[in-house]
This record gives structure tokens, sequence and C-alpha cells, in this order.
């Protein structure tokens, strides 16, 4: 019975005029997108080999240690291409040095020629789904059981020997085959494009598959509001004036209205200001003991001569508003003048001295900036997300970015590569005795050999860690329509027909 | 044919659709208004800051060549007192330009030449994705959408209940008929609006953070009005597939996909196409120009420079070496900046097949935010910049005892400058300008209106009931 039930809803579902148009604007949309997001893609890896090319030159020009500039570039993300999240709009380069610690808020960005483009949103993959499928869901519930109802055919099928949970089951399970047709066919063609320009790994297969494992909860979702409002309502047209402004208001009003109700807290300032404080002094203290060494040293008193010597650039700061802490020792000069040779073993002491505590006071310092960032702006952006999930909308976005890794922790991978890194290069700083050399301050004696530094590689966290990200947001998405599908059963079973 | 109207209106207002779109319009609108009032005045303040900053170091200078060697400080784009009614993507736009001047060793100092900041995306903003909720969004999406849910059975329902026919039998022309449903609809739909922007205006203006000016208030009524012409767009679009399609349903099915397409994707999609058509020059290559244009200068003036003892023939050199280099750059920076925004500009042409992306270029312009205010506000600085070098000019041949040399210290007059004597930079904004840039929109938006109504009387006509 169930089976005569599912083949009937499925003919009546695939025969109408509303399943032809949704799946060839699906399709269209789809892959009209895909054409402009691989292309995209393509500009953002070829700015990010250029700039990749371009550092690694800088790198080896560089002749003394102290004037090194190592940048690391972050690749763009080729499933950037479902759900962009902050893949291209945070920063993807980022200076590695030892008296300073790299984060996503010190980043800056290349391979933006025209950043007015930045006026037009890109359409991802993901955000066609989020407005197509929720509307297809809703436009195929809305007059399940409304329209057979209003037509009287509802009290004939239920004069047959079944039970309502098993009709119920029946229409969903045939509107859902006939909803995946346009998803899959729509999808096959994506990834078509997508292969034929862009090298995808097994592991990105396991991330789209999650991904459609997703859209498939969240298109299942929508039907099943459709499918309330269609059971909850006596008439079609009413059915339908709900579905539509439901639709409007979780899918275009309440992903945009939340963020501008809920009040930034009001004391940020003061946060960043302890914060601030709280870095400044680990800074004086930084600087205390370096002009206890240069008093020691007994050069205090001719710092302008050891300055003119070395060719000598110091700073030691903290940005008000991000916190950056940047210290930098450094010797711009491409030879010593014979009279100053004398300074020479002072300076050798002394970079070798303050180096190292610059590097111990930028990670001391970060200790209280990680936590500080974490408050003030992590914690924001966090509940802003949270609130965004009382709309499957805001679910299905943050679970899809988190199987592409466009997502925030995603990102924060990256930069903490870069930290990784950072230590890295430190190591391999006092491998190399490198704060006690000569070619720390200058080249006269032979440049600097980079060749044996280890090179920076990023990779994208694994597939399972993509799963733990986004399986919580699954598992509210199935739950979800776990919860509607019962109380769909529960109005219908109650309802006079 | 009013008479249809009022049955249209009465039939409306009882109807599910009005109560959930006037408590939709309504909610957006307050909570627009709310944010504009917590928003604004702290832009202002910031905005009022930096020019009185900029404005004050100016004004401390009182010696020519001073003032000739590092021009006019940094120059701020007012912010607009109507940013809730379009935000235009404001945040993205640089708010100020910068006359810069760089430090060249020795006495030689190069001069001032405008910069301008691109635009500046925010690299540190990890928050979630958002539009802003102003007028142009409630308009361009809500109302539209709005729209086509008032309209999709206005006569595709009316064929399905039967009730055309009795409507038909009577002695009404058909386009009677047609004109009294559009004018019952627009009238249903724009009740809630012009409460809910009522409401809005209300709140806002009550508030002394926020002041509006006659013309303002007159940009508004422009706005209001842009919004009905968008809406009746919409109206007869609705009234055009109704008519043509059998069942309601369907009629909405194939309107909601439209509206999809139309303004959910295509703005966007468009502009990333046509982006690529006209790709600007790269910041690279910008600076490889300059750098070449930089040197070019340095080997026609070097040799002068190192082939002439006399002091006096050297400073007129000098003074020709600073002022072309300031020009010569100062034009490369301004056709960098008018290729950019060239490239935007082509691609937004191109959006202007979706009726959303004209009606908020429209708004915008109105709005006196966005990419328009933008062009305005770089060409006011322009016309600044003009009328500084001729005050610079105008004081330098006023004094007698100068040896009139502009661009070095010693040729030019060492008497003090008042600060009152100063040009000022002035922000304005002129509505009859605005109404040139809108023009084509405009046009382009009541064309895509007529279209649509006579197609839905063609339509109607032929209906078989």
């Amino acid at each position: 019975m169930l089976k005569t039930l599912i083949g009937r809803e499925l003919l009546d579902n695939l025969m109408t005029f509303r399943f032809a148009a949704v799946a060839l604007i699906t399709l269209l949309l789809v892959v009209v997108n895909t054409v402009v997001l691989v292309q995209d893609y393509e500009q953002r890896l070829e700015s990010y080999n250029d700039a990749v090319k371009m550092h690694h030159q800088d790198l080896h020009n560089s002749k003394t240690y102290s004037t090194a500039y190592v940048i690391v570039d972050r690749a763009p993300n080729p499933l950037s291409i479902f759900n962009v999240g902050l893949d291209k709009r945070l920063g993807n380069l980022i200076g590695i040095y030892h008296g300073f610690m790299p984060t996503l808020w010190d980043a800056q960005m290349h391979g933006t020629d025209n950043p007015f483009i930045a006026f037009f949103s890109s359409i991802d993959i993901v955000f066609v789904f989020e407005v197509i499928l929720s509307l297809m869901g809703l436009i195929f519930a809305y007059d399940a059981i409304a329209g057979e109802r209003e037509r009287g055919t509802l009290r004939l099928v239920l004069a047959q020997p079944i039970g309502r949970g098993q009709i119920l089951l029946a229409k969903y399970i045939s509107a859902m085959a006939c909803l995946l047709v346009p998803l899959i066919l729509s999808l096959l063609f994506a990834l078509l494009f997508l292969t034929r320009s862009i090298p995808l790994s097994t592991a990105d297969f396991f991330r789209i598959a999650g991904i459609v494992l997703t859209s498939f909860a969240y298109l299942s979702l929508f039907y099943l509001i459709g499918l309330l409002i269609s059971v909850a309502t006596r008439r079609t047209g009413t059915a339908l004036m709900l579905a539509m402004f439901v639709w409007g208001f979780l899918i275009l009003v309440y992903p945009n209205l939340i963020r501008v109700t809920v009040n930034p807290g009001g004391d940020i300032q003061a946060r960043v200001k302890t914060a601030h404080n709280q870095i400044q002094q680990i800074i004086d203290e930084y600087e205390r003991e370096r002009q206890k060494f240069l008093e020691n040293e007994g050069i205090a008193g001719e710092m302008s001569e050891f300055s003119k010597a070395l060719g000598f650039y110091h700073q030691a700061d903290v940005n008000p508003v991000t916190l950056t802490t940047y210290i930098e020792n450094m010797s711009v000069l491409s030879e010593i003048r014979p009279d100053f040779e004398k300074y020479v073993p002072v300076a050798k002491r002394y970079y070798n001295f303050v180096e190292p505590l610059a590097t111990r006071t930028v990670e001391k310092a970060w200790r209280v900036r990680k936590q500080a960032l974490d408050e003030i702006y992590v914690q924001q952006a966090t509940t802003d997300r949270i609130l965004l999930k009382l709309s499957p909308v805001g679910i299905y976005d943050a679970a899809t970015q988190a199987w592409a890794g466009t997502n925030l922790s995603g990102l924060r991978d990256f930069f903490e590569a870069a930290r990784r890194y950072r230590k890295i290069t430190i190591d391999y700083l006092y491998a190399k005795d490198a704060f006690s050399s000569r070619e720390w301050f200058v080249a006269d004696k032979g440049a600097v050999d980079w060749r044996t530094l280890p090179a920076f590689t990023f990779q994208r966290s694994d597939v399972r860690t993509n799963a733990k990200r986004a399986l919580p947001d699954l598992f509210l998405l199935l739950i979800a329509n776990l919860a509607l599908f019962m109380g769909i059963v529960l109005i219908f079973m109650r309802s006079e027909v | 044919m009013w008479h249809i109207a009022k049955r249209e209106l009465y039939d409306n207002l009882n109807s599910l659709r009005f109560a959930l779109a006037t408590v939709l319009l309504l909610a957006l609108m307050l909570t627009n208004a709310v944010v504009h009032l917590r928003e604004h005045p702290v832009r202002m303040q910031k905005y009022r800051d930096a020019a009185m900053e900029s404005l004050n170091t100016l004004t401390s200078r009182t010696d020519l060549y001073d003032l000739a060697q590092k021009g006019p400080e940094k120059l701020y784009k007012k912010p607009s007192p109507l940013h809730f009614s379009a935000d235009g993507g404001d945040g993205l736009l640089p708010a100020f330009t910068h006359a810069a001047s760089h430090f060249r060793g020795g006495d030689l100092k190069s001069f001032w030449r405008m910069t301008y900041p691109s635009a500046t995306p925010n690299l540190k903003n990890i928050d979630p994705d958002a539009t802003k909720i102003d007028w142009a969004f409630v308009i361009s999406y809500v109302l539209s959408l709005i729209a086509l849910l008032f309209t999709f059975d206005a006569i595709s329902g009316e064929r399905e209940h039967g009730t055309l026919r009795l409507m038909l039998a009577n002695p009404i022309p058909r386009h009677t008929v047609l004109i009294g449903k559009f004018l019952g609809a627009f009238i249903s739909v724009n009740i809630p609006f012009v409460i809910a922007v009522l409401m809005n205006l209300l709140v806002i203006s009550t508030s002394s953070a926020v002041h509006l000016d006659a013309s303002e208030w007159g940009r508004l009524g422009i706005i209001v009005g842009i919004a009905m012409l968008y809406l009746s767009l919409f109206l007869a679009l609705g009234l055009l597939v109704s008519a043509r399609v059998r069942q309601s349903a369907v009629s909405l099915v194939i309107l909601l996909l439209i509206w999809v397409s139309f303004v959910v994707f295509m703005p966007n999609t468009l502009a990333s196409i046509a982006s690529d058509f006209s790709p600007a020059r790269s910041y690279d290559a910008f600076q490889e120009d300059r750098r070449q244009t930089r040197r070019a200068i340095l080997e026609v003036y070097y040799p002068q420079l190192s082939a002439t003892d006399d002091p006096s023939k050297k400073m007129v050199i000098s003074g020709e070496y600073v002022t072309e280099d300031a020009t010569q750059d100062g034009r490369l920076r301004q056709e960098y900046l008018s290729e950019r925004i060239s490239q935007v500009s082509q691609a937004r042409t191109i959006t202007r097949i979706s009726p959303v992306a004209i009606a908020q270029h429209l708004l915008e312009v109105f709005a006196g935010t966005g990419l328009a205010r933008h062009l305005q506000f770089v060409e006011n600085v322009q016309l600044y910049a003009r009328e500084y070098h001729e005050f610079i000019a105008d004081t330098e041949r006023a004094d007698p005892e100068s040896p009139h040399i502009i661009g070095v210290r010693d040729g030019m007059s060492k008497k003090e400058v008042s600060p009152e004597a100063i040009p000022i930079f002035e922000d304005t904004l002129s509505l009859s300008k605005d109404f040139n840039v809108a023009a084509m929109d405009l046009l382009l938006l009541t064309l895509f209106v007529v279209v649509l109504l006579s197609g839905a009387y063609l339509a109607f006509v032929r209906v078989e009931v």
C-alpha cells in the first residue's frame, strides 16, 4: 500500500510544471555560478602563485638575518566554490618574524587589484541552494495535505486501510525523491565543470559528500516546514501565503535582522584598553632589561654612535586596536666603516641578548592578546553565529562552511600553522647561531644562505576534523527534521478530515 | 474602475497576506530606524573630528612654501544623513583622499599630489555575512516579493473561482478591470509600506541626534516615489503572469522563480562576469608606470641641473622638476582611480538588466551614498585641488618681492599667509547633478513598468474566460 501511495505521489510530483521549472532554474543557476566561481578561483590561485614566488625571491634577496622578510601566503581553498565563507574576505598573507606573533588580525591581502569589485558579493553554490532548495521544499509541500483536503481526495485516501503516519511518510519520501533530482543533477554538472579545471583530492570528494548530505537535510527541513503548514491549515491559499512569508522571514529577513539587533558588547573599548595596558607593561619590562644590558655593556651613553655604526632601527609597539605586538631590532647597512669595527663584538652580544628576549616578550604578550582577542572578537562572532542558527539557513551555512573548511576554525588553522612556522624559523636561527653572528646585521663577509630554511607548508585539516566541526550542525538539522516530522504526524493524527 | 479597485482593496485588507506584510515591513523599518539612530551620531562624530583635525593642521601653516609643498591634508567625505535609506556599500568605499608628499632628501622636497585610497575591505571582520537592513533592502527585496504575493492570483484566482466570468459579464471594458485590479493591489501594498515608512521617519525625526533639512525631505520624497515605481513594476509583472497562466499555483511558481533569478542572483552573477571584461591595470603595473614616469622626469631634469652652476638657474630647474613630478604622479594616480572605477561602473551597467540593480542605484544616488556619491566626492576634491593650486599661485604673484619660483623654498614668497585666506574644502551634494546621474536609470525603470503593464494588458485582453 505504501508503495502504491509513493508511486502515485511520485508521478503526481514529477508530472507538474513546478518540477520542470524548479529543476531548470536550479541547474541554470548552479552551472552559471560555477563557471564564474571557477574562473574566480583560478584568478586567486594565480595571484597566490605569483605572491609565493615573489615572497620567496624577497627572502633570498635579503642578505642579513635581521632584515629577512619571511612572508607566507594562504592558498585559496578550492572548496570555497561551494561555500566561500571567510576564505576570500580575510587576509591571505602574513609575515613571520620572531618579534611578532602572526594572527588573522594582522594578515594582509594580496591579489586584489581592484578592491572596488568587492561591491558585488560573490554567489557560491551553497547560497544558490540556500535560496532555491528552501523555496523548492516549500512549493512542493504547501498543498500536499491542504490541497487533498480541499479537493476531497484526502477523505478517499483515509478511507483505505492505511495509517495516517504512512500517508505522510509516502508523501515525504516521494517528494524528497523528486526534489533530489535537481539537487543531484546540478551538483553533478557543477562537479563536471569543477574537475575539468581544478584537481580535487579524494578528501575533497568526501567533503563534498558531506556538503551534499547537509544540503539534503536542509532541503528536507524546508519540505517538512511546508508540510507542517499544509497540515495545520484548511486552505491551500492560506498555506501558500504562510509558507511564502515564513520563507521570506527565514531566508531574507532573519539572517540580516539578527546581526543589527544584537548590540555588540559596550565595554569592548574598556577590554581592549586593559589588554593594551597589560601588553604595554610587558613591553616596558622588555625595554628596561634592554636598557640594563646597554648600561652594563657601557654603551648606553654612546647610543647614537652605536646606532650609526649599525644602521640601527629599533621599535617595540603594541597597536591600540588590534593589540598587535611588534618588536623589531634591525640593522640596515651594507658594510661597517673601519672606525666602527670596534662596535661589532658589542653588537653581537647585543643581538644575542635582545633577540631571544624579544622572542620571549612577544610570546608573553601573545598569551594576554590571545585571550583578549577571543573575548572581544571571536566571542562576538560566535554569538552572532549561534543566533543565526535559529534559522535553518544559519545551520546550513555553518555546516557547509565547516565541511569546506572556509569557516573561522578552518582559517584559524592556517594562522596556527603560521605560528608553528614561526617557531620553526626561530629554532632554525638558534641552530645557526644567527643571533650572535656577524651576518645578523651586516653582509660584508658573505650573505646569508636561506636555502636550508625549511619551507612553509600548510595542509588543510583532514576530513575527520572537518566532519567533527560540521557534525554538530548536521545533527541539529537532523534533529529539527525529526522533531518537525513528529509534530506533523501528531497534528495530522488529531486533525479532522 | 474605482469599484473594482475598492473591491480588491477590501478583499486584501482582510487577508492574511496583508497582515503579514504589515508586520514584516513595520518590524524591518523600525529596526532600520533604531540602528540608524545608534550608528549615525557615531559616524558624524568621527567625520567631524577627522575633518576638524585635518583643517586645524592646514590652517596652522603660515608659510606659503609649507602650504604649497604639503598640500591640503586629508579631505573627508561627509556622511549622508540619509544613510538609513540606502547604505550603498559605503563601509567599503574610502572616506577620504589624501594629499601626500614624499621626502626626497636634501633641500628638494617633493610637492603634494592627491592620492586616492583604495576601497577598504575589512580584513579583520570575522562576523558572518549580512546585508544592511536599509530602505533599499526593504524595497528591492521585501517589497517586490510582497507585490508578487499580492498579484499572482489577481486574475488566475478569479478565473479559478469563476468570478472573472461574472465580472466580465457586466458592461465594463477589460482594460478597466485590469487598471482597477492594478490600483487595488497598488493601494493595498502601499498602505503597509507607507505606514512603515512613516513610522520609520517618525522615530528618526523625533530624535535629536539626526537632523534632516528641507532638501533631505525632498530626497526622501523622491526615494518613496522610486519605491512606488519599482513596486508598480512587480505588480505589473504579477498581473502579466497571472493573466497568462490558468492556475494560480503555477503562476506563483513562475513568479517566484523570476523573482529569485532577477532579484537575488542576477545582479551579482552578471557583475562578476562583467567585471572581467575590462580589468583595471594591476597594482604592480601601476607602480611600475609610476616608477618609469618618475625616472623619465628625472632623466630630463637631472642633466640640466648638473650642467649649470648658476644658483638662480638651478632654482628654476628644481622648481620645474618638483612641479612636473607632482603633476605627472597626480595624473597617473587619477588615471588609475578612474580605470578601477570604470571597471566597476561597467559591471554595474550590465547589471541593469535586473530592475533591482536599477532601483538600488537610484536609491543610492538620491540617498547620497554609494559609488555615485563617491564619484561626486572625488570630483569635489579635484575642484578643490585646482582652487588650492590657484590660491598658491595667486598668493605667490601678489608678493612683489618674491622671485616667483614655485617648488623651492628660496624661490617663494616669505610673507605670512593668514589662515582665513586658505581655501577650505566643502563636500557638497547637488540634487540637479544627482538627477543627471539618475536620469538613465529612471527612464529605464519607467520603461520596464510601461512594457510590463502593456504586456499585462495584452495578455488580459486575449484571456479566454
